[in-house]
């Protein structure tokens, strides 16, 4: 059921009309009529009234975000010259025009739904406490109480730090405590900040840090740290720092003992495997002892998710270990550690998100859990305070690239063996998320469930169901999502074993973005793991754009061909399609064989951000610099576990 | 390793570069609140320094460190605390950017801190008065649509759903299946934009109510659209929208206040240029 749409740019689409043919066989009477659906979650309603609709259960409109972006108030940003604070960051993901580090107006095209503002957890921020038997202080009777109830174990501590904020929100601080000695933890601000300009039901302002393990020697083994909750349960503790141990054991059990003793929820998201050096899903513990069912139970419990696209390369997978993956090999950052060590080829098994999904379904086999059972997240990880992933509108990782005419061939870090410079940044890193409401709690519910998907950039609509109920007209685009939830499971989910000679369906629709370019075609990634123990991958091409000129062939489509144009930095949606709506089911399908199957849709070539930049600023950009490139988004998995 | 000015980011994640940082930091806090500890080979933890250790500790860990974490917290402060004083004996925080810059980042951000005071509601008031663009409500409207492809539907094909919509046929059954919603309820204007592009979101803003118009074009295809109801934009009063008026009058002040801030401590300073501009 490939349901075909070529559609041309709003400039070409009258002319496009007058020489098509007519076609009009959905107005059928197998569908129901009045299928009403709302436009934003809120104000969904049965037709005819006006009342949100009671029975509906499921997520309604994308939600488009960022997890992972640094301010001024990151140690590094900071003292690479970021000087925006959260609170610029948050304006900016609203929409609102921003002065950037450079002085510059820094504006979205289109503001953001949520952001999570990850500032570095280790020396964040200033003095961070209130210091104790100061007599400057103690001098001042509340400012004294609060001391000695600090001393007296952690209940009436967090009672006085409860009274602390409840006398700072209302502004009856005591005097000597506003001196600017004592001020607020950059944490605490960072808190209130969030706070204030989090709008349930309009925007969503994430309480969140990163905790930034480098193991020994620059090897990444970040992750971003993100609340369920509001301030109560978030202000008055200290975000774990590394300075004691890089080992991630310690952060999960930190998270631990966080909901132990706040009874708040929060999840933790890593990101960069491919700066790691080998060590982001290494099978041994950090100190190199065997894995354990304690870890790998941990390790699934904190990170449901893991950031694939962001500014310092793709993470999805890597041509040497996907050497049949044909769009495997753009926008990759593999030539070292954060701290630019030469990594070797045998380095890139641990550091792939495709291949851990493999590998965590191989643990699974061992330690009955598994641990990297990751959904498809995604963030800019800018260092500026300006989340924006537009190739049209990049604004750069650090202060040194943000806009300027020679900003490509800024040097990034010179690396043992390779000299990096800015036009590898890659500008990815936007997150959607299936989400019933655009609040803290639905959308990280939905982060955990991992109803999420990440793309480049573009903002790309992403359905996916797999269940084995689905029949012929479910796979109609007005049908999908309501046939989807009620007889499947969504993105993230789990399919329950075969009965019989039972085979998953696979439902699938994406629509192109409505400001950007049209999808090329839709895949199906799968993974499994044979009797032998042993994992495996494949690649089907399942919706493509202009299907009567296109033919599989060996598994393999022709390219969809090129309509960008360097010379002004634009394209044409005289080829692909408008959207991509259809099923797959897996001719190879074993009920006896763990497997796990996301989407991956690819828009048509556009042009990359070192394109715009050379039209804007009429610079001649070296051969090395890649021009244009085709833009994606990859879905959480949905696995396949048999009896 | 690249050049110093070079390579600021492989510096920033040293970590000696940290505890010489944190460690100044310290220093600087701890250096008035205990002026016994000044001789440089004597380093001594008086109980609130280790009070204030510990309740770092419990504010991270939210329980107390155990004995044997009680020393190694100490052992931690005394290492850094050594290598600190030996790296200053060395004269390595002279002329740092690194600690230059942190010192800036950590100045700014205390600066940073609001003065506190708070508006009045005659402040309240007279922001929205001058920034009433910031506040507008966007239009909220009701519509159905008909989703066509403009590659395999003709004009005329169109045009004859057209026809039968304004004789009263059922839009939900029309047109062409879509990801789209076919009908919006008390959908914000500029969540309509984002949805179908800013063209379409700016025709429905101005569409006539109660009847079919089209083929409008969106960034997904062609509709055919009737706008049922449409509440125009709106400034709502100050007492509905007050913790918003709030929050942009304490950011404009933020932000000027900042720069006043530099303004004023620059005016304390000679600057005197020896070199040749070029």
């Amino acid at each position: 059921m490939i349901r075909k749409n070529r559609l041309a740019g709003s400039a070409l689409g009258v002319a496009v009309l007058a020489g098509g043919a007519v076609y009009m066989s959905q107005a059928r009477a197998d569908r129901p009529a009045g299928t009403a659906t709302g436009l934003m979650a809120a104000n969904v309603a049965q037709e005819g009234g006006y009342l949100p609709d009671p029975n509906r259960q499921y997520p309604e409109r994308v939600l488009w975000g960022d997890e992972h972006v640094h301010t001024g108030w990151s140690v590094d940003a900071g003292l690479a010259g970021a000087r925006l604070t959260p609170e610029d960051a948050v304006r900016f993901a609203r929409g609102e025009m921003v002065k950037s580090n450079t002085g510059q107006d820094a504006r979205l095209q289109r503001p953001l739904d949520w952001i999570a503002v990850t500032d570095h957890s280790d020396a964040m921020g200033t003095v961070g406490e209130l210091t104790g038997g100061n007599p400057e202080m103690m001098a001042d009777p509340t400012v004294k109480r609060w001391h000695d109830m600090m001393g007296q174990g952690v209940a009436q501590a967090t009672a006085a730090t409860l009274e602390l904020v409840r006398a700072q929100a209302t502004r009856k601080m005591p005097k000597v405590l506003m001196d600017e000695k004592w001020v607020a933890s950059a944490w605490q601000k960072t808190v209130d900040i969030m706070e204030k300009y989090n709008e349930p039901g309009k925007f969503t302002a994430f309480i969140s840090y990163e905790w930034t393990s480098n193991a020994l020697t620059g090897e990444n083994l970040h992750r971003n740290v993100i609340f369920r909750g509001n301030a109560d349960t978030t202000r008055s503790l200290t975000p774990l720092t590394t300075w004691a141990t890089g080992d991630p054991a310690s952060l999960w059990a930190w998270l631990a003992n966080y909901q132990k003793t706040t009874g708040g929820q929060v999840l933790a998201i890593p990101h960069n495997g491919n700066l790691s050096n080998g060590r982001m899903f290494e099978e041994q513990q950090y100190d190199g002892r065997p894995l354990t069912r304690e870890w790998v139970e941990a390790r699934a419990r904190w990170e449901p998710l893991y950031e694939l696209y962001q500014f310092k390369g793709l993470g999805e997978s890597h041509p040497s270990l996907s050497p049949t993956d044909e769009f495997a090999g753009g926008e990759l950052w593999d030539t070292g550690n954060l701290a630019g060590l030469t990594k070797k080829p045998s380095m890139y098994k641990t550091e792939y998100w495709r291949e851990a999904l493999k590998s965590g379904m191989r643990l699974q086999g061992s330690f009955g859990t598994n641990p990297f059972k990751y959904g498809a997240a995604a963030g800019t990880d800018t260092h500026t305070g300006l989340s924006a992933s537009e190739e049209s509108n990049f604004w750069g990782k650090l202060k040194s690239s943000e806009p300027s005419a020679d900003r490509w061939d800024h040097l990034f870090q010179k690396e043992q063996s390779y000299v990096r410079r800015d036009w590898t940044l890659t500008a990815a890193g936007q997150m959607g998320v299936w989400a019933i409401a655009n609040t803290r709690e639905a959308i990280w519910d939905a982060m955990k469930r991992r109803e999420t998907y990440a793309t480049t950039g573009p903002r790309i609509t992403l359905r996916f169901y797999g269940g084995y109920d689905f029949g012929t007209a479910d796979t109609n685009a007005d049908r999908i999502v309501s046939a989807g939830y009620a007889k499947g499971v969504p993105m993230g989910g789990d399919l329950k074993a075969a009965r019989g000679r039972q085979v998953p369906t696979f439902l699938i629709a994406a629509m192109k973005d409505p400001m950007g370019a049209n999808l090329d075609r839709a895949q199906i990634v799968k993974g499994w793991v044979d009797s032998a123990g042993k994992a495996h991958e494949a690649i089907f091409n399942v919706l493509w754009s202009d299907p009567a000129k296109r033919k599989l062939s060996g598994g393999k489509l022709p390219a969809v061909g090129d309509t960008v144009d360097l010379a002004t930095a634009t394209y044409k949606n005289s080829i692909g399609s408008a959207q991509l709506v259809g099923s797959f089911k897996d001719p190879n399908f074993d009920p006896r064989q763990r497997a796990f199957y996301y989407v991956r849709v690819l828009e048509i070539p556009t042009p990359r951000w070192t394109a715009y930049d050379a039209v804007r600023y009429k610079v001649k950009i070296g051969p090395e610099v890649p021009m244009k490139h085709q833009e994606r988004a990859a879905s959480s998995p949905i696995w396949y576990n048999p009896a | 390793m690249g050049s110093r000015r070079l390579n600021v980011r492989g510096l920033a994640r040293e970590p000696l570069l940290h505890f010489l940082a944190i460690g100044l930091a310290l220093f600087l806090l701890y250096g008035h609140v205990s002026p016994g500890d000044s001789d440089s080979h004597r380093i001594v933890i008086s109980q609130s320094q280790l009070d204030d250790m510990v309740r770092q500790y419990q504010s991270t860990w939210t329980r107390s460190p155990t004995s044997a974490e009680t020393r190694r917290l100490i052992d931690a402060y005394v290492h850094d605390e050594i290598v600190y004083r030996e790296g200053l004996s060395m004269g390595l925080d002279k002329d740092d950017d690194v600690i230059k810059r942190r010192i800036r980042q950590k100045y700014e951000l205390i600066a940073e801190e609001d003065k506190r005071s708070e508006p009045t509601e005659a402040d309240l008031a007279a922001y929205l008065k001058e920034h009433p663009a910031q506040f507008i409500r966007p239009a909220i409207v009701t519509f159905d649509q008909v989703y066509f492809d403009p590659a395999i539907t003709s004009p005329e094909a169109v045009s004859a759903i057209k026809a039968a919509l304004q004789k009263g046929a059922n839009p939900a059954i029309l047109g062409q299946p879509s990801m789209l919603p076919r009908h919006i309820v008390n959908g914000e204007i500029d969540l309509v934009a984002r949805d179908f592009g800013d063209d379409f979101g700016k025709q429905v803003a101005k569409a006539p109510v109660g009847v079919w118009v089209g083929p409008l074009i969106s960034g997904v295809g062609v509709h055919l659209v009737r706008v049922s109801a449409r509440a125009p934009p709106d400034l709502p009063p100050l007492s509905q929208i007050r913790a918003s008026v709030e929050r942009e009058w304490e950011s404009d002040r933020r932000s000027r206040s900042s720069l006043d801030d530099y303004r004023k401590a620059r005016a304390g300073y000679d600057i005197v240029i020896k070199a040749k501009v070029p």
